[in-house]
């Protein structure tokens, strides 16, 4: 969510478009769940799962540790809903793993990276303290990377308030304690959110007007302290003062704020653009706080409720459009079109709803609840032995998300027939497609260091070209696709062998024209020779006559 | 007689082709590795890759970063450069292209795994989104203007004049007209 703002704003120009107003009437049946659940069906159709089948499905899973894919497990775990979680872990394992070995590690600047991935690994059933290994083997720490020890690399404001923000919250999940010698502390933390506050009471990422779904989120972020009496010495920049106030005074400021900005139907407008997220985070913010967003008169207007301002926004498939304008910012949600990030942020607001009118945790509060979830033994069923039996004999980077998946499954099942016939399979299975997979990187490092620039390519480069298409022509169909640029590697090899072509005719005509050239010469050494000897002979007959 | 002199033709011929040179081409063959040649009748557009504010935000700046080889003293990455624009090419695919040949590093989120569904650009030469305080990254402006949409869904026409520049300020710095808490 973080980033997607900030994705906002970095191009932001709104450029309004009235489109006819097209959204599904609000039903006296609707629940969060049952709200919720068209959202849920409407994303399991655009991922090609069937009704009943999990939304978390193969296709969904290649979007694990992304901005595009996270948010949909954190929903889905938090409505107590049943999916492929344990895929979904093993996959986005894998993914934190390998980028745990690169040297920004999940991100260079983004803070939020870690925030959000510690998120969904809670909701998906992981620990986020020890969640893979690094490349000595350590366990990875998402918390103390990710939030208390981010400053030892980068200060985890870098990208903005929100890397605050969503770092209190992350925390916070499971109301995690700070070691003594770590880089910051909660109260730092607390502060530094704290003293971004503008003067109209919310929060921006810019400017001093405030932004709902910041707002929002810093109110979500210091929800826990709201009954703390603690009271926070701090400048507050926006009016360049010294500020003593506990998280209380700031969170009521913060939503007088919110309730000034909620417009005539309920919802709000985020960088010029009426839409459905900012309502979604308001609801969510309020929930955090245990106050009930149907009911409290701060967030009611013309009688209409936040949950009115969303249902503005649904479509008649279940799911919900960003916005009723177009939002050139955000081509890809087309008005009367359902989106996904819309969809994905309702799901949240929902899950938030439902949980409160149900006496749970709040949305981001992973400690236990009373009536936790049975620990049931694992069963590897007849469905994963037979899709184990039906990996093809050639595997390809196409079946990495289902073995990664099965086999972390097997892992954790209860024994069973076969069961060491099944591991070792699979576990050959993960090291080929492990090493296609190096395989892919290291071709397209080679192409990238080798190829260009393309002018240059000369006969030199025969060999170095002609291993790269051998390599390419040893990969599958499909993971024929990761090579990119494919094109410029063809466009080399033509190259050569044209060179090549141009050099064998080159030294063909070269030698046919010394050949041509010694015939030359010969026949003029022998004509020459000749000549001589006709003079010799006719020389002799003049002496013979001069004789007679 | 005749054939010296067929000789002597055969040889001035050779050696005009060889003088001339011995690439021999199929019509495919000329195509495919003649595509981003500049003739006069090819359609080209002119890309350039700018991080000159950083120049004047250097304390913003990663200190990781604070170095020539990642900021050039003049904030040029790559000088209006001509590329021949082939058929459907958007900005995306010209810039892909131009740090490709140009050996510049670049990081982007695929259109797949981006919420916008559109490539993001999350880095050129080093310099990522946030390298260089909370508001920077790398932003797009084709014949003067900031278009509102991402760089794979904006198609480009001859002659267009693409710029890639860094702003240390949600585009303030560069001329990008700011809405930044307007519009309530």
């Amino acid at each position: 969510m973080a980033k997607h703002l900030t994705a906002w704003l970095l191009c932001a120009v709104f450029l309004l478009v009235p489109f006819s107003y097209v959204a599904y009437a609000e039903e006296a049946s609707d629940t969060p769940l049952s709200i919720a659940q068209g959202i849920i069906d409407w994303k399991k159709s655009d991922v090609d799962s069937s009704p009943n089948g999990y939304l978390l499905n193969d296709t969904f899973l290649t979007l694990a540790g992304s901005t595009a894919g996270d948010w949909y497990p954190i929903g889905l775990s938090r409505l107590g809903k049943a999916d492929n979680y344990a895929g979904y872990l093993a996959v986005l394992r894998e993914f934190v793993e390998e980028r745990y070995r690169q040297p920004g590690k999940l991100s260079a600047a983004k803070a939020t990276e870690w925030h959000r991935i510690t998120l969904s690994v809670l909701a998906a059933g992981g620990d986020p303290t020890a969640f893979g290994t690094d490349e000595n083997g350590r366990p990875i720490n998402l918390i103390a990377d990710g939030t208390y020890d981010r400053g030892k690399t980068t200060p985890l404001g870098r990208q903005g308030v929100n890397g605050w923000i969503w770092g209190l919250i992350a925390l916070d999940t499971r109301r995690y304690a700070i070691p003594a010698n770590a880089y910051y502390t909660r109260d730092a933390i607390i502060t530094e959110i704290l003293s971004e506050q503008l003067s109209d009471g919310g929060w921006a990422l810019s400017g001093n007007v405030s932004d709902p779904n910041l707002t929002a989120m810093a109110v979500q972020s210091l929800a826990p302290y709201y009954a703390d009496e603690k009271t926070y010495v701090y400048l507050r920049k926006s009016i360049n003062t010294e500020t003593k106030a506990t998280v209380r005074e700031s969170v009521d400021e913060a939503l007088a704020c919110l309730s000034v900005m909620q417009l005539a139907d309920g919802d709000f407008k985020s960088w010029g653009t009426q839409n459905v997220e900012s309502t979604d985070q308001v609801i969510i913010a309020l929930c955090c706080l245990g106050i009930d967003p149907l009911t409290d008169a701060r967030f009611i207007k013309n009688g209409h409720t936040l949950l009115d301002g969303v249902l503005c926004y649904r479509q008649s498939d279940g799911g919900f459009a960003h916005s009723f304008i177009f939002d050139p910012e955000n081509p890809n949600a087309l008005p009367g079109q359902s989106d996904s990030m819309a969809g994905e942020q309702t799901l949240l607001a929902m899950a938030a709803l439902w949980r409160q009118q149900n006496g749970m945790r709040t949305l981001y509060d992973f400690r236990p609840e009373a009536s936790a979830a049975s620990n049931a033994q694992t069963v590897f069923s007849d469905a994963d032995k037979r899709a184990v039996d039906s990996l093809p004999a050639r595997l390809t980077t196409e079946q990495y998300v289902t073995v990664t998946a099965l086999l972390d499954k097997l892992e954790r099942s209860a024994d069973f027939a076969n069961k060491e016939a099944y591991r070792q399979k699979l576990t050959a299975a993960k090291e080929q497609i492990a090493k296609i997979r190096d395989e892919i990187d290291d071709l397209n490092a080679q192409i990238q260091e080798k190829l260009y620039p393309l002018e240059s390519i000369s006969l030199r480069d025969k060999q170095t070209v002609d291993a790269i298409v051998e390599r390419y022509h040893a990969l599958s169909d499909f993971d024929r696709t990761k090579i990119a640029h494919w094109e410029d590697v063809v466009k080399a090899k033509t190259q050569i062998e044209g060179l090549l072509r141009g050099l064998i005719i080159g030294v063909a005509l070269g030698a046919v024209a010394i050949l041509l050239t010694i015939f030359l010469i010969c026949r003029i050494c022998k004509k020459r020779r000749r000549k001589t000897k006709e003079m010799e002979e006719l020389a002799a007959q003049f002496a013979d006559e001069d004789e007679a | 007689m005749k054939k010296d002199i067929l000789a002597v033709f055969g040889i001035i011929l050779i050696l005009a082709v060889l003088i001339n040179g011995t690439h021999i081409q199929s019509v495919d063959e000329y195509y495919l590795t003649h595509i981003d040649d500049i003739t006069p009748e090819s359609e080209t557009v002119t890309l350039s890759i700018r991080c000159d504010t950083v120049l004047q935000h250097y304390e913003d700046l990663d200190p990781a970063l604070r170095s020539e080889e990642f900021v050039p003293p003049d904030g040029v990455i790559l000088p209006p450069t001509e590329y021949v624009l082939r058929e459907g090419d958007t900005v995306f695919d010209i810039l892909d292209r131009a740090v490709r040949y140009n050996k510049i590093q670049m990081e982007f989120q695929g259109a797949a795994k981006s919420p916008f569904g559109s490539v993001y650009m999350q880095g050129i030469h080093y310099l990522y989104e946030f390298s260089c305080g909370p508001l920077s990254g790398w932003m797009y402006r084709v014949d003067g203007e900031f278009p509102h949409y991402g760089c794979s869904r904006y198609e480009l026409h001859d002659g267009q004049n693409i710029e890639w520049i860094y702003t240390c300020d949600l585009g303030q710095d560069i001329g990008a007209p700011w809405m930044g808490g307007q519009g309530k």
